[in-house]
């Protein structure tokens, strides 16, 4: 699955962030990942430590949010939240409802060490 | 530990590797359609038959991902389409990347519409934007009447959904009603047209769907 590519996107903006701090040690990447963005986290946690081995990130952890799947009504303005991509109002039965969350793909934070090794700026 | 924000979609650069390929595409006036499903639904078999009914009328181009062989570029080329083969190597689905790298190859001036028949993967190829002006969704009778609801993601982005192979519809426990009512809810603005690719029944329907979009963005361009 795309999780691998998925991954070495993930690590080239990490490596263009990274370059502002130069020696600093990775500790964490802090992410979004919807229920309905087709991403499995733990697949993705596996091609992040295959691809980091042996090289700067190696050790760093994945904290991966796992973002709900929430449906809005289009016609009486509910919004539920489902398990999986869904479909039909609980609420009105209309069948036209709107994603509103849970097909997140983000990087949001990094965690990182500058005292290990890093130069002050 | 210091904490350093970066609020970004990790689709980021390859989005806007794909909005280029949509600039080149319009400013060439060309149509691209991007075509997603399994293996075997019968993408290739589809561009064959389009290419019997309309290659003496229109210029037509494909673009085919695999992940190895030219096998489907052969069976395209001998029907009279340009193009060029991606092997993705292993990779289950196009970038807008891959896609950027082979459009100077290609006389996008004078052709009027661009398939790209997508590496067979109904999951993976939905989260890459190449560029394209509708994503096609093939779905094939022989896969079952579960799939929409099992791969939604694919279905919530395609612009037309093509449900293929209904030549086999009478030996078959497919409910199609089903499968398209299905859709509809996923995606209310998804067109969806049913066909035989090998047979030819529903093809004019799409012939047609084919010309009409052509002229739109030949209007708007
Ligand atoms: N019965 C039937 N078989 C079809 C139809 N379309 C494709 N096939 C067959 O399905 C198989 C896979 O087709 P192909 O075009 O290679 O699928 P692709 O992997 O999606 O490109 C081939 O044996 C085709 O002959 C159809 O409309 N009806
Ligand atoms: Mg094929
Ligand atoms: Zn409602």
């Amino acid at each position: 699955m795309h999780e691998l590519s998925i991954c070495q996107s993930m690590i080239r903006i990490v490596d263009s962030t990274m370059e502002q701090h130069p020696g600093a040690k990775l500790q964490k990447i802090f992410l979004e990942i919807g229920k309905g963005a087709t991403i499995e986290p733990i697949l993705l946690k596996d091609a992040f430590a295959i691809v980091t081995s042996g090289g700067p990130y190696e050790g760093a952890e994945l904290v991966i949010d796992e973002i709900p799947i929430v449906g809005k009504c289009r016609d009486c303005g509910e919004s539920f939240r489902y398990e999986e991509i869904a479909f039909g109002c609980p609420n009105c039965d209309s069948r036209s409802v709107s994603i509103e969350s849970g097909l997140e793909l983000n990087i949001k934070q990094l965690e990182i060490d500058e005292a290990n090794g890093g130069t002050k700026t | 530990m210091t904490k350093v924000d970066i609020e970004r979609k990790i689709q980021d650069e390859n989005d806007r590797i794909a909005a280029g390929n949509r600039r080149t595409f319009t400013d060439a006036g060309v149509l691209v359609l991007n075509i997603i499903s399994s293996p075997g639904s019968g993408k290739t078999t589809l561009l064959e038959s389009t290419l019997d009914r309309i290659a003496g009328e229109m210029n037509v181009l494909v673009i085919e991902g695999d992940v190895s062989t030219e096998r489907d570029m052969d069976r395209v080329r001998a029907r009279g389409a340009g193009g060029i083969q991606i092997n993705t190597g292993g990779g289950c689905h196009l970038s807008a990347g891959m896609i950027a790298e082979v459009l100077g190859g290609l006389d996008l001036e004078s052709a009027d519409i661009v398939f790209i028949e997508n590496v067979g993967n109904l999951i993976c190829p939905s989260t890459y934007d190449l560029g394209e002006d509708v994503r096609m969704v093939l779905l094939s009778t022989t896969e079952g009447d579960d799939k929409p609801m099992k791969y939604p993601a694919i279905f919530l982005e395609a612009s037309l959904a093509i449900l293929n192979k209904i030549d086999l519809l009478e030996h078959l426990p497919f409910d199609i009603e089903k499968v398209q009512k299905e859709i509809e809810v996923l995606n209310p603005n998804c067109e969806i047209l049913r066909l035989s690719a090998l047979k030819g029944d529903g093809m004019d329907a799409w012939i047609d769907w084919i010309r009409a979009k052509i002229a739109e963005k030949k209007g708007s361009s």
